[in-house]
């Protein structure tokens, strides 16, 4: 401490831990925040079409293509921690084999809490394809719309903020005339 | 004149004013993470913690690293030195054979 170097260093030891403590209780005061928001979710219309897998030109596959809505209030979600959420709807399913999936066919990013407000009409922005390569005997499907809260310091939280009341079953494949 | 910089350079405090400076760098880091922590929570803004912690940070920083004249009010007192120190020491080697 006697030269100028040795304060320097000695309190910025010091203010190094004191930050580590600070960015601690920003963390964990993310846990104070317990907001749980629900919206809803509706199906409108679902579609099974064939088409040709991505990779091999000559292999038939089916495709869904979903149509759904979504409203919810999700500016509960925003505090002082809160970058941005991720939103994801996501249809949940069990296949031929037995085999529970969960494929998440469209999402959203929102930065802002007065962009957290959503109301979408929307379709699937990703493939909703079937490994088997068909949506037959498949099980009805539960539609879910889920958050990811993204904090500035701390852990990612997951949520479910809408579910459908009832599983959708998937419909016959119509034939492209 | 090299002498003189590196004087200015190592900025050089007494052991009263290392007691001194250690005390207020503790409590003011403690304080200022305690008190950026809250007025952030309170007005629910992480620029405000981060802020306050920096501009608080720079404020301290102003405040006890220069040699400021508080931190050197207790200069060491040397005793002063002995004259005839290598005269008794050489008489004090001769003495021990006999």
């Amino acid at each position: 401490m006697h030269s100028l170097y040795s304060r320097f260093n000695n309190a910025t030891a010091f203010l190094s831990s004191c930050l580590m403590a600070l960015l601690a209780a920003i963390a964990l005061s993310s846990f104070l925040f317990t907001a749980d928001p629900k919206g809803d979710i509706a199906i409108g219309s679902i579609q099974v079409l064939p088409g040709n897998a991505r990779r091999y030109a000559n292999k038939r596959q089916e495709f869904a293509f979903v149509n759904f809505n979504v409203t919810a209030d999700l500016t509960s979600l925003f505090n002082w921690n809160t970058k941005q959420l991720f939103l994801y709807v996501s249809a949940e399913y069990t296949n031929q084999q037995g085999v529970a999936n969960e494929v998440v066919i469209w999402d959203q990013i929102v930065h802002r809490e007065e962009d957290a407000r959503i109301s979408v009409a929307g379709r699937n922005k990703y493939h909703f394809r079937e490994l088997s390569a068909s949506f037959r005997d498949v099980s009805p499907a539960f539609y879910t719309l889920k958050y990811n809260v993204m904090p500035y310091v701390g852990v990612l939280t997951y949520g479910e903020a809408a579910r459908t009341p009832n599983p959708v079953p998937f419909p016959e494949q119509q034939q492209l005339s | 004149m090299q002498e003189h910089l590196q004087s200015l350079l190592e900025a050089r405090i007494d052991f009263e004013g290392q007691r001194l400076v250690g005390q207020i760098v503790q409590l003011s880091l403690v304080a200022i993470t305690i008190i950026s922590f809250l007025l952030g929570f309170a007005l629910q803004s992480l620029r405000v913690t981060f802020v306050t912690f920096g501009l608080s940070t720079a404020v301290l920083a102003v405040v006890v690293l220069p040699p400021w004249p508080m931190y050197n009010r207790h200069p060491v007192q040397f005793l002063p030195p002995k004259e005839n120190k290598v005269k008794e020491g050489s008489r004090d080697t001769l003495a021990v054979p006999s």
